[in-house]
């Protein structure tokens, strides 16, 4: 039997070369970290995508045109390219820089509103998103659609000039902060599951938005039901065309799945080992627990990339990104194990703040939602099989 | 063996152990690097090929379990001999890395430096000791030695009938022979000082060729275990429905491309050299090293008991990462390298040396 050409040769990833202009770009970041840090904006701490609000240092971020920087000039973004995006956003997270509060307009709603947006809702938030003055949550999931997303119960009916939505969103990180929601609602009843969905921008102040905080099992309030009690949306804040909204969100998976939040996100935690260890002198089991661990974080890390250049090329490496997000929110699961028992450490939320027990409490409290977030791995498993299959 | 020699053209390897009397794991089943007409021979690639050429070429190698020294000869052997500046023998070549082995200067009372500058019989060796494990020996024709000589670093050549040959093997049946090397004379002509980044080059490539190797078989494990989910059928449908088979498949998916990623990620920085060359590997090697048992064991699991007999190729693919995650050092070797020097401040920056 001699062997046909390789079945992972549809899920290859591309071989990644940064531009140039990517090791000064990268130079300015880690400079502005360093001013920040004597600000004492920048804390090290995990999951600082999640957890680090902080509107003042997203507008800063901003001003230096970090903020929407893919998106073009002409709607006030930087007009840089996804892979210079990709080392800026690196670098925030390694440093575990508080960039939660322009997180999701960032990432999501600014590409979003630019490939399906109207001209007028181009030119309204692309430029409020780049200067890092509107921040957004996402309105997704609900109590019944967790990762099958297509059982979406909330609707959005026609009035006079507009829509009527009713239902309730749940884990809308920050819509007790934010500006906006883009909210995945049913337009029309439809045979087909996945259509007659639709995209929404929904503002949260609007009168008939109530939001209810969901604590995390830390204490902490990040998360929302967002009940949505008869919202009127004007028609020109519904975003891309009517029913085309699970192809929309389908659309930007991709993005969501392989970015450096889905490995980096308890990094800072491993620099506090190491800053622990300085103070004393590290055993080989020790060095060697650590050196596999960074390997593997070198090793996703290039995937990550593979995927980010995928995409700046104009593919849909959809398989891919599922690849990604598995290896490396497992791997961020894996980072705090190993931490813990390379240096035996009680976690202590009550710790100082920044110190080694706190960051380790945290890391902890927050590890069995890396998993969890961005589509479960579980269904992405599915996903990755099922292509690869498929293609064979 | 399967190897079909002509006179004459470019020297290529056409053995794939998966259709050959090496299934059967013969240790004397070697293709030698010869001529070949054979069509969907893996070929050794030729002398100028870039470094992500021949990792591309060793990959597959390792993918069909090729019963040669290819991933030896293109990616070590070759380049060392090159570096040094000692002319590169036709046919397979071998390596050993051996600064324990005892090297003396056959004639010490000699001039360190013969007329014109050039190196006279002041560098002929005296070595004694034995290689151990030299990856086909019994099939190289040259074996290029990095040791210690009292100067420093050197680089020298034998042939493996210049030894005492002890025949050995790995656990997939690949010959991993001991060369016993008693008092041998090596002339001044196959010796070279080198520098001792020369020597941790030879590690680093050494360690690259096995990562590259051991790409190819997980990713032959890959193919395996998605061909045996899909026509497996029990209770009525392929194993490939089952979710809990497909949970298992997507980790083996996972597992393979991160080690093939990480070898590609160093082809790079290895041209390059410093120390984005050793973040590199020592990345790849210990990742591909680590990754070895997982994979081996998603691949057998889902393979059920076919998989552990000869009535099954998948033992050529896991067997060679058992043996080869040893092999050039181990996820420990390379994950103390990678990590000796990491600091609070470096880490980051270490992990972003390339690109």
């Amino acid at each position: 039997m001699s062997p046909s050409p390789s079945t992972l040769s549809p899920i290859a990833f591309p071989d990644v070369a940064l531009p140039e202009s990517a090791r000064r770009l990268r130079a300015e970041v880690r400079a502005f970290l360093d001013e920040e840090r004597g600000r004492g904006t920048v804390l090290g701490r995990p999951d600082s995508w999640l957890a680090g609000w902080d509107p003042g240092f997203s507008r800063r971020l901003a001003e230096r045109g970090w903020v929407g920087m893919a998106l073009p000039t002409e709607y006030g973004g930087a007009g840089r390219g996804f892979l210079e995006r990709y080392v800026v956003i690196e670098e925030l997270l390694a440093a575990g820089a508080p960039v939660s509060a322009h997180w999701v307009s960032d990432r999501q709603a600014g590409p979003s509103v630019l490939q399906h947006g109207t001209e007028e809702q181009r030119r309204f938030f692309l430029p409020r998103i780049a200067a890092g003055q509107c921040f957004f949550s996402i309105g997704m999931s609900e109590k019944s659609s967790g990762s099958d997303l297509a059982s979406v119960a909330t609707r959005a009916e026609r009035t006079a000039d507009g829509w009527r939505l009713t239902g309730t969103k749940m884990w809308t990180g920050g819509a007790h902060v934010n500006d906006y929601a883009i909210v995945l609602a049913r337009t029309d009843e439809a045979e087909d599951r996945h259509a007659g969905l639709s995209q929404f921008i929904v503002d949260l102040r609007a009168p008939g938005v109530r939001v209810e905080p969901i604590r995390l099992m830390s204490g902490e309030h990040r998360f929302n039901a967002c009940h949505l009690e008869g919202v009127d949306v004007p028609d020109g804040m519904l975003l891309g065309r009517r029913g085309d909204g699970w192809k929309q969100v389908t659309g930007e998976l991709a993005f969501e799945r392989s970015g450096p939040e889905r490995y980096l996100s308890t990094f800072p935690l491993l620099v506090s080992l190491l800053r622990e260890l300085e103070q004393r002198s590290a055993t080989s089991e020790q060095l060697a627990r650590i050196g596999i661990l960074t390997a593997r974080l070198h090793s996703v890390r290039r995937l990550s990339l593979g995927v980010a250049a995928a995409l700046d090329a104009g593919a849909s490496p959809d398989i891919q990104a599922a690849l990604v997000k598995d290896l490396g929110t497992r791997l961020e699961g894996t980072l705090v194990d190993t931490v813990r028992g390379v240096l035996p450490t009680p976690a202590d939320p009550h710790a100082t703040p920044g110190s080694h027990p706190e960051l380790l409490a945290f890391a902890l409290l927050h590890s069995p939602g890396y998993t969890l977030r961005g589509g479960t791995n579980e269904i992405l498993r599915g996903i990755i099989t099922r292509g690869l299959e498929r293609r064979r | 063996m399967n190897t079909h020699t002509t006179a004459t053209g470019t020297p290529v390897i056409s053995a794939d152990a998966y259709d050959t009397g090496a299934f059967y794991a013969d240790p004397d089943a070697i293709a030698v690097v010869v001529n070949t007409t054979a069509a969907d021979a893996v070929a050794l690639p030729a002398p100028d090929a870039s470094t992500a050429e021949l990792l591309a070429a060793a990959q597959e190698a390792g993918r069909r379990a090729v019963p040669a020294p290819l991933a030896e000869t293109a990616l070590v052997a070759r380049p060392l001999l090159r570096r040094a500046g000692l002319p590169v023998p036709y046919g397979s070549l071998s390596y050993a890395i051996a600064p324990e082995l005892t090297v003396r200067y056959a004639h010490p009372a000699a001039s360190p430096v013969g007329s014109a500058g050039c190196l006279g019989d002041e560098d002929a060796l005296l070595v004694s000791g034995t290689l151990r494990r030299v990856p086909w020996a019994r099939a190289a024709t040259t074996v290029v030695v990095l040791a210690t000589a009292p100067s420093g670093p050197v680089l020298f050549t034998l042939t493996p009938d210049e030894a005492v040959l002890t025949p050995g093997a790995n656990l997939a049946e690949e010959a991993r022979d001991d060369l016993y090397l008693a008092t041998l004379e090596i002339p001044a002509s196959r010796v070279r000082r080198v520098s001792p980044e020369l020597l941790d080059e030879a590690r680093l490539r050494a360690a690259l060729a096995r990562s590259a190797l051991m790409a190819g078989a997980a990713e032959r494990c890959v193919e395996l275990t998605v061909a045996h989910t899909t026509a497996r059928t029990q209770f009525g449908r392929p194993l490939s429905r089952f979710q809990a088979v497909k949970q298992e498949e997507a980790r083996l998916i996972e597992e393979a491309a991160l080690v093939r990623t990480a070898v590609r990620a160093a082809a790079a920085p290895l041209d390059a050299g410093g120390p984005a060359a050793h973040v590199a590997v020592a990345a790849a090697k210990t990742q591909a090293s680590a990754s070895a048992a997982e994979i081996a064991r998603i691949a057998h699991q889902l393979h059920g008991a076919i998989g552990i007999t000869r009535l099954s190729p998948l033992h050529l693919a896991t067997t060679r990462l058992w043996s080869w995650r040893d092999e050039d050092g181990d996820e420990t070797y390379w994950a103390l390298r990678l990590a000796r020097s990491l600091t609070a401040t470096t880490l980051w920056p270490t992990l972003t040396t390339t690109p």
